[in-house]
């Protein structure tokens, strides 16, 4: 599979997660488990975790406004009817159903690519140059800022202003945490720019580097997955048409 | 035949200046390797494999051999080198790369002295492209050599004031015993690992470079959490990464790691904070520190820290531990980017502040230095120190 592949089924996968009802999410459960086993592998168990790590937080605080709280499902409140806990908790469900399966085709889709590095995802991309160098930059920027989160959490609990667990203190100098990772990263970025950059031409560096090297934007397997998810989207329209659940 | 420029000078006498005028003279593009991260690696890249890769280039001068490359693992993250491993990767991507030329500021004195050695003989050794070099522990014999003086009299400091004014501390003892720690991605960095720390003694980590001198002061502050230890301070267990740091000051290798504010009076002001929740805020009246920051050579708390050059960044990043806020005192490469003069004085300082009472710890590569401070060796190596 290419990386153009990937994103195209990919956002084909989300637009379609975005527009189904619960039969819908079935049939993309399964095309997504389908495309796990067999491009991802056993690989596919960790980007899994790692969406229910994103998910759960999400998914307690739903659980706890919809269900605890408002006791109600929207569509209750829209109608003015009484509702109950009950349908306020299928429709939490379909809603952290769907946002699951964004997560995790996200992450499997960039578990398929786990053996290669960030660069040379961006170098198989078939997409303008200014996109990938974009690409590259974005990425140089992500790497900052993880940097600088890094360096600015050393420096507080150095001083004893964070600790390194859980504490109180922790909240009320969340603030200083967020005010030195900004000032960290905009000093990492100036002193690159100011040294290394210029006296380099370091960007240009990227232009040979990021030039194309295929000719096909897809491949079979990438024309394959694509199409059982236009199939899906297809199949979403038409049961949301007859009245599907 | 290359060039070899050597650009000498104590601090502030404009030797980075030199160094980067000296660049745009060659008129082509210069490789740069400057004394931290964010001057020796491109910041293009999320692992080494592709930093390397963004310098590797097809016309690479078949007359320009390898520098060796010394890290194994490709998909480690750059940023998380060592200061050391940063500037072996810089010299490794250079000799893959097309470039002309090589301006090097101060980035060598990171290297411990085999490495040193390696990276002169290497630049000594090929004569395809030119070198400019500004560096206060190396000087290669038979290059050019531009001799600065300093100018102006900015950031003097007075150390004989600064000794005067250090407060006496009471040190506890330090004792370590099975400290275990590995970075998640890669090899256990300690293993079992047992050392005792003296109060009113200085001691040296020692070791090559990306052996675990700077996580070890971490893992003492609270920074990372080791997977096993057992540490006390006089007899009394000590878990800061679970209670928080209260009794080592830690002058970072990178000044620019350990602010907490952005301007001086805003760190303190913070630092003070975090102490007064142990009631021992007493130590860092403004009047005092004020009166320490000018004697390294800093006249106003209201300074940005991130407005000065960087050697004087440096040392103001050791008025927190000089302070007396803390009875340990850790100094990561405290003379990197230092003259000669600041290092003879600082040496002076730390063996006072042993006198008055205070335990110290510090990492350097700088023989010259550490000789001129009486203390203990901790050779850390092989997971181990001893």
């Amino acid at each position: 599979m290419t990386p153009n592949g990937a994103i195209v089924f990919t956002l084909v996968v989300v637009l379609a997660a975005m527009m189904s009802r619960m039969s819908g999410l079935i049939v993309l459960y399964l095309l997504c488990t389908l495309f796990a086993v067999i491009e991802v592998g056993p690989n596919a168990t960790a980007a899994l975790r790692r969406a229910v790590i994103l998910m759960v937080p999400l998914a307690a605080f739903m659980v706890l406004v919809w269900v605890g709280v408002v006791g109600r499902a929207p569509a209750d409140i829209a109608a003015s009817q009484p509702g109950s806990r009950v349908s306020a908790l299928v429709y939490v469900s379909i809603v952290c159903a769907r946002l699951f399966l964004i997560v995790a085709i996200v992450q499997i889709a960039a578990m398929r690519f786990a053996a290669i590095t960030p660069l040379q995802f961006i170098q198989l991309l078939r997409a303008p140059i200014a996109l990938k160098r974009l690409g590259v930059l974005t990425l140089s920027l992500i790497e900052t800022l993880l940097q600088a989160v890094d360096r600015a959490h050393t420096a507080l609990i150095a001083s004893g202003v964070i600790t390194r667990r859980l504490s109180a203190r922790n909240v009320f100098n969340g603030w200083v945490l967020v005010q030195t990772v900004w000032l960290t990263a905009i000093t990492s970025v100036t002193g690159r720019m100011r040294d290394k950059w210029p006296m380099e031409h370091t960007l240009k560096l990227l232009d040979p580097l990021l030039a194309e090297k295929r000719k096909d934007p897809l491949r079979t397997p990438d024309k394959i997955w694509i199409s059982c998810a236009a199939v899906a989207v297809v199949g979403i329209v038409w049961g949301d048409f007859y009245g599907l659940p | 035949m290359g060039s070899r420029e050597f650009i000498s000078g104590p601090n502030f006498s404009g030797r980075s200046r030199a160094v980067h005028a000296r660049a745009q003279g060659y008129g082509v593009p210069t490789y740069f390797i400057g004394p931290y991260a964010e001057a020796a690696l491109s910041g293009l890249s999320s692992t080494i494999a592709d930093e390397i890769e963004i310098y590797r280039a097809k016309d690479h001068p078949a007359d320009r051999p390898r520098f060796r490359a010394v890290v194994t693992d490709p998909r480690r993250k750059p940023q998380t080198l060592s200061g050391g491993e940063q500037v072996l990767l810089a010299l490794h991507c250079f000799s893959l790369s097309a470039y002309r030329a090589l301006a090097i500021d101060t980035a060598l004195e990171q290297l411990d002295s085999a490495n040193r050695g390696d990276a002169l003989r290497y630049l000594d050794a090929n004569s395809s492209f030119d070198v400019v070099l500004t560096d206060n522990r190396a000087r290669p014999p038979n290059w050019n050599c531009t001799q600065l003086i300093a100018s102006g009299t900015r950031f003097i400091c007075n150390w004989d004031g600064l000794r005067g004014k250090l407060r006496p501390q009471h040190a506890p003892a330090v004792a370590i015993q099975q400290l275990s720690f590995g970075y998640r991605s890669g090899q256990d960095v300690f293993s079992n690992a047992a050392v005792a720390l003296e109060p009113g003694r200085a001691h040296r980590l020692f070791g090559p470079n990306g052996s675990g001198k700077t996580t070890f002061l971490k893992i003492l502050v609270g920074a990372l959490v080791p997977r096993s230890a057992q540490i006390t301070l006089d007899g009394v267990a000590y878990e800061p990464w679970r209670s928080g740091n209260r009794a080592l000051a830690l002058a970072t290798q990178n000044p620019d790691q350990q602010w907490c504010g952005a301007t001086l009076r805003e760190d303190l002001a913070r630092r003070r904070a975090a102490l007064a929740n142990r009631g021992d805020a007493d130590a860092l009246a403004d009047d005092r520190v004020a009166e320490l920051a000018r004697d390294l050579g800093v006249p106003s708390l209201d300074q940005h820290l991130y407005e000065l050059p960087l050697a004087a960044r440096k040392r103001i990043s050791w008025l927190w531990p000089f302070s007396g806020a803390h009875p340990w005192i850790m100094l990561d490469e405290p003379t990197v980017g230092q003259d000669d003069e600041t290092c003879r004085e600082l040496a002076r300082t730390l063996e006072a502040l042993c006198g008055a009472g205070y335990g110290v710890v510090f990492v350097t590569h700088d023989d010259a230095f550490a000789s001129a401070v009486p203390h203990r060796v901790l050779h850390v190596e092989d997971r181990r120190i001893s």
